[in-house]
């Protein structure tokens, strides 16, 4: 026997997921279709708002596909992963805000008869940015909010951090399933009641503002900046989805999708079960923060309410629906339904007249959003993702049977029969 | 004899008066009116300074009219006859016309026009003294509701004058409550007025762990401090204590202020002014020789300030190096700046003694607050212990059956407007609601995914999304009132520190009458028992003829019955709002799991731990609940590191199950 029997020689990843071809053309010509239409280089039929919004949605794409990594592929629920992508917005807003800040007092001071100290500016961007919150004062974790190569890296190793340090002691005690849920829901919450005190350092309740504008970048346009944000998160999505393909091919991707199906017995076969969900959802979570890193600044605005745990929840929503355990699900998913609640929620939606009671969608949408959400879950677990299986004529096994594991949840007997 | 002559004195004089003043039938040796022409020149001078005297001798008096000369002159109802000198009270008719009444018989004198008279008018200097007069009447009114009044007038506004009147009847006080009262004011006012030393320090040493707020509030101002400074610390008695520069206690800028105060250093000047005279002295791009520039650095600010100093442009001012120098040549210290050191030293000693019991106190206050936190984190948990904690159930829609038990109170509020009756109606109809909104979960959407928690959790997530928008759709989003029947208000008061509300006692008992019901239904009952089995065992519980569908159905539908009661007792306690329920759930959840899944006891104790804790560090760092959220939810992260499966865990094969 050679080892080419054992181990037939591995084809190229693009082979073995045609789809992630499809899915990186797809997004090219998107990308492309919106520059063309869009005001800053184009012909101006999509309005700059518009776009904004689109690039926004990639990126709440490019975080559902860290979701569908952790959550589709590793089997952890995590109603984390919404904190991370705000930690990742607020590093990059600090410094946004510190940097315009500065601009500004430093405008305003060169007026004055006396060159301004190193200490009069830093205390006069102190003042702007903390005013709302009655300091006047720099919080000492805004030690590096000068420098955007040190808060980009902030942007990666806080969350990266803090995931790291979380999911060690998560996982080392061995919390799994809903108890690790409940435990990373947990951690969010203390960590949006931690951001909404005025103490925190960040601005309570009012956040960082007034990120839509790039520092030194003043004369550009908003229309031309919010390409170039387009093109950014067109172009993080497409690195982040070659790299969860990349992460879920090989022998590695085996072993994660065999910790979600049972955990125990891939630990019994002598596979570092801590280790690999730890790498999972450190990874996931630097996903997310750079997604957030890239969403705040189109947006323009982040507060405390942005990392409330229901933000996570509606995360867990966008990729179940989309079908969770394969990635473009989870993207279709999160464009599908955050562009849907922008149209019901942003009033453009028409209110429909029954006679007795007139449906306002502001009001009503979120309910169908909660009630479709149990329909997927109860009759389409695959979600949408699951119509391209009707495509390619795969069928699912018939879910009866008993258990094949010990763990509640585990692969039934039917399932694993293909 | 001489009563006779006196007599005769009277009847005589009386006659020489009538024979004088036909229309007037006053008499001027009625002895009120006597004591009123002794000190006739100071009553009709009105000055705060000599009026003393008079109201002295009015309220020392003895007469039973002297009140109604004090009220009526306070009133600037007394006028004096300008030919005769005697005074009367009047009212006026018109503008021009008074009726005058003589103070010895309360009797009309007649109508007379007011320029015969003077009204007398005291400025409120000399109303003061006339009203702490008049407390000494109050304070022997027959009645003892004045009496009573009296003493809440000095309680709420005393001064030295006060000290005496009390003095006065303290002793004759008949009634044992306000004699209680009295002496205690009395020993108060002494601390506060008298005039000994050593008087004081008894009144201070007998208020020995008294915990009431006015003993503190008297004692408090005895033992100010003023900073004080000298080369060396004084060997004296009032020294309280010594401070470095540059603590928490005493910053190096205010040391230094108190030293230039004192003329003890120069003037230190701050950054602010040393740019405005920088500003002032620009010459053409420089100051001082000094290019503009170079000056965007302190340094070089105060190169170029020097520089000034030299060419005699500004004054000298200390540099930072000369202000830390010059401090350490000095002592700093605190005196006692208010009363005597041996007072304050007393008193210092007595508030030490009453802070510690405070201390106890407020422990014990903190312990009860913790008490009735633990207690409405069981009642909204407990629920969740049977459908999480018995049936394995991860119900995210707990919540919300919470918010609709407590709005089945508010409707039916809208309907009954007792409130006793209306809060027992809303408790079973509250658990009926949710009992039949449990069971219909069940049937609709858990029992399809018994084998899935993971889409359980997310199943009821969006029935919890959907209920709590249908909630706002329906009542809006401002918060609705769930009022507590009358006999709820208030609360039960140990001390003036110790005291728990009605409603938290009423949520404690609520919560002990759940525990039992829990206990009974469990272990003393065939549902509890049917329960027990088919979790622990479904397969082997049908095979026994119990149908596992309909226990799961009945005890997932209890569950969230006891979820609607306690949302009526949280909607009492706190507003109802769509979202009331998301504010419990994580810690709901907390409770159920640092506590030990699958046991009731454990809940509670999970409960305690988690209100304890949660008051614990809202001490420590107060005014924050934001924060000790935190912490707590950070703590309990940490707790289940090192117990995975709670504080009680199951053991065996109940584990298993």
């Amino acid at each position: 026997m050679t080892d080419a029997t054992l181990a037939p020689a591995r084809q190229p990843i693009v082979r073995r997921y045609p789809v992630l071809l499809v899915f990186l053309g797809c997004l090219a010509l998107f990308t492309l279709g919106v520059t063309i239409l869009s005001e800053g280089f184009g012909i101006g039929i999509i309005s700059t708002s518009f776009v904004k919004t689109l690039g926004k949605t990639l990126c709440l794409c490019l975080v559902a596909l860290a979701m569908d990594l952790v959550w589709g592929y590793c089997g952890i629920l995590s109603l984390g992963h919404m904190a991370f992508f705000g930690i990742g917005g607020y590093a990059i807003g600090m410094w946004l805000m510190y940097a315009r800040t500065e601009i500004i007092v430093v405008q305003s001071l060169s007026a004055a008869p006396l060159p301004p100290t190193a200490q009069e500016i830093s205390d006069g961007i102190a003042t702007q940015i903390f005013g709302v919150v009655g300091a006047s004062e720099f919080p000492p974790i805004w030690a590096v909010a000068h420098s955007l190569p040190l808060q980009l890296a902030a942007v990666v190793l806080v969350p990266g951090l803090l995931a790291l340090v979380f999911g060690w002691l998560a996982f080392r005690s061995r919390v799994t399933g809903v108890y690790l849920s409940i435990l990373t829901q947990a951690m969010t919450l203390a960590l949006a009641l931690y951001l909404f005190q005025n103490d925190s350092g960040l601005r309570g309740n009012n956040g960082l503002s007034g990120l839509q504008n790039l520092p030194g970048l003043g004369h550009v346009p908003q229309s031309t900046i919010s390409i170039w944000f387009f093109w950014a998160s067109a172009l993080a999505l497409g690195l982040g989805y070659i790299l969860c393909t990349w992460v879920v091919s090989g022998k590695f991707g085996s072993v994660i999708r065999a910790i979600r199906d049972d955990e125990s017995r891939v630990r019994f076969l002598g596979y570092p079960v801590e280790a690999y969900k730890l790498f999972v959802f450190t990874l996931t979570a630097v996903i997310a923060a750079i997604a957030g890193a890239l969403y705040y600044p189109q947006a323009g605005i982040i507060n405390p309410a942005e990392i409330a745990p229901i933000a996570s929840i509606y995360l867990a929503v966008w990729v179940a629906i989309g079908g969770r355990g394969r990635l473009y699900g989870a993207v279709i998913g999160a464009a599908f339904v955050s562009l849907l609640s922008t149209y019901f929620t942003g009033g453009q939606a028409p209110d429909i007249n029954l006679g007795f009671y007139t449906i306002q969608w502001v009001n009503w949408w979120t309910v169908l959003l909660g009630l479709s959400f149990v329909v997927v879950t109860l009759f389409a677990p695959k979600g949408l993702g699951g119509l391209f299986d009707l495509i390619a004529a795969r069928t699912a096994p018939d879910r009866h049977g008993a258990d094949l594991g010990p763990d509640v949840g585990a692969l039934r007997e039917k399932e694993a029969e293909k | 004899m001489s009563v006779f002559r006196r007599f005769f004195v009277a009847a005589l004089s009386l006659l020489v008066t009538l024979a004088a003043l036909p229309v007037s039938a006053q008499d001027a040796q009625a002895p009120i009116q006597r004591l009123l022409q002794e000190h006739g020149e100071i009553i009709a001078k009105s000055s705060r300074r000599t009026i003393g005297p008079a109201i002295d001798a009015l309220a020392a008096s003895g007469l039973d009219e002297a009140q109604t000369v004090l009220e009526r002159w306070r009133e600037k109802e007394m006028w004096q006859n300008k030919d005769t000198g005697l005074f009367v009270y009047a009212e006026e008719i018109d503008r021009r016309t008074i009726r005058t009444f003589d103070f010895a018989t309360s009797e009309a004198l007649g109508e007379f026009e007011d320029k015969a008279y003077k009204q007398l008018k005291p400025n409120s200097g000399i109303r003061g003294l006339i009203s702490a007069a008049l407390v000494r009447f109050q304070l022997t009114d027959p009645n003892p509701q004045a009496r009573t009044a009296a003493l809440n007038a000095i309680e709420r506004d005393a001064d030295e004058t006060h000290l005496a009147a009390l003095r006065a009847v303290v002793d004759a006080e008949s009634d044992a409550n306000i004699a209680q009262r009295m002496k205690r004011l009395e020993r108060l006012l002494t601390i506060r007025f008298a005039e000994e030393d050593a008087e004081r320090i008894a009144a201070i040493q007998s208020f020995e762990g008294d915990l009431g707020v006015d003993v503190r509030a008297a004692l408090n101002p005895l033992v100010v401090t003023r900073l004080d400074v000298d080369s060396v610390l004084p060997n004296d008695a009032d020294v309280v204590r010594q401070i470095e520069p540059g603590t928490d206690a005493l910053d190096v800028d205010s040391a230094y202020a108190l030293l230039v105060s004192k003329d003890l250093a120069v003037e230190r000047i701050s950054r602010d002014a040393q740019k405005a005279a920088l500003i002032a002295n620009i010459d053409g791009g420089s100051v001082g020789g000094i290019q503009l520039a170079s000056l965007n650095t302190e340094a070089g600010r105060d190169l170029a300030y020097t520089a000034l100093v030299q060419q005699g442009a500004v004054e000298p001012a200390a540099t930072d190096a000369e202000v830390r120098e010059t401090l350490e040549n000095f002592a700093f210290f605190e005196r006692y700046s208010a009363v005597s050191p041996e007072v304050a030293l007393a008193a210092q000693a007595v508030l030490k003694g009453i802070e510690n019991k405070v201390a106890v106190n407020q422990t014990i206050d903190l312990g009860l607050d913790a008490l009735s936190l633990a207690s409405i984190y069981f009642l909204a948990a407990i629920g969740l212990a049977i459908t999480f904690g018995v049936m394995g159930v991860i119900n995210m829609a707990h919540g919300e059956f919470i918010m609709m038990g407590a709005y089945t109170g508010y409707v039916v509020q809208l309907f009954v407007p007792d409130y006793t009756l209306s809060i027992l109606l809303a408790i079973p109809l509250a658990f009926m609601v949710t009992f039949g909104a449990g069971v219909a979960m069940e049937r609709l959407v858990i029992r399809w995914l018994y084998h899935r928690p993971l889409e359980t959790l997310l199943a009821t997530f969006g029935i919890s999304i959907a209920l709590q928008q249908l909630a706002k759709n329906i009542f809006g989003t401002q918060a609705r009132p769930l009022t507590a029947p009358g006999w709820l208000d208030g609360s039960l008061v140990f001390n003036d520190i110790v005291s728990i509300s009605y409603i938290r006692i009423a949520i404690f008992v609520l919560a002990l009458l759940f525990l039992a019901l829990f206990l009974i239904v469990m272990n003393r009952t065939r549902l509890g028992l049917e329960v027990r089995a088919v979790t622990q065992n479904p397969r082997m519980a049908a095979s026994m003829g119990i149908n596992p569908d309909r226990i799961n159905m009945l005890t997932f539908g209890f569950g969230s019955g006891i979820a609607g009661i306690a949302g009526v007792a949280i909607g009492l306690y706190a507003k109802v709002t769509s979202e009331m329920g998301s504010d419990y759930i994580v810690q709901s959840f907390m409770t159920v799991v640092v506590g030990g899944v699958g046991n009731i006891w454990g809940t509670l104790l999970g409960a305690t731990m988690v209100g304890t804790l949660q008051k614990g560090i809202e001490w420590l760092n107060p005014s924050n609940t934001l924060a000790a959220q935190t912490y707590m939810i950070l703590f309990i992260i940490l707790f289940i590191q090192f117990r995975p499966k709670g504080i009680i865990a199951l053991k065996g094969r109940a584990a298993e199950a």
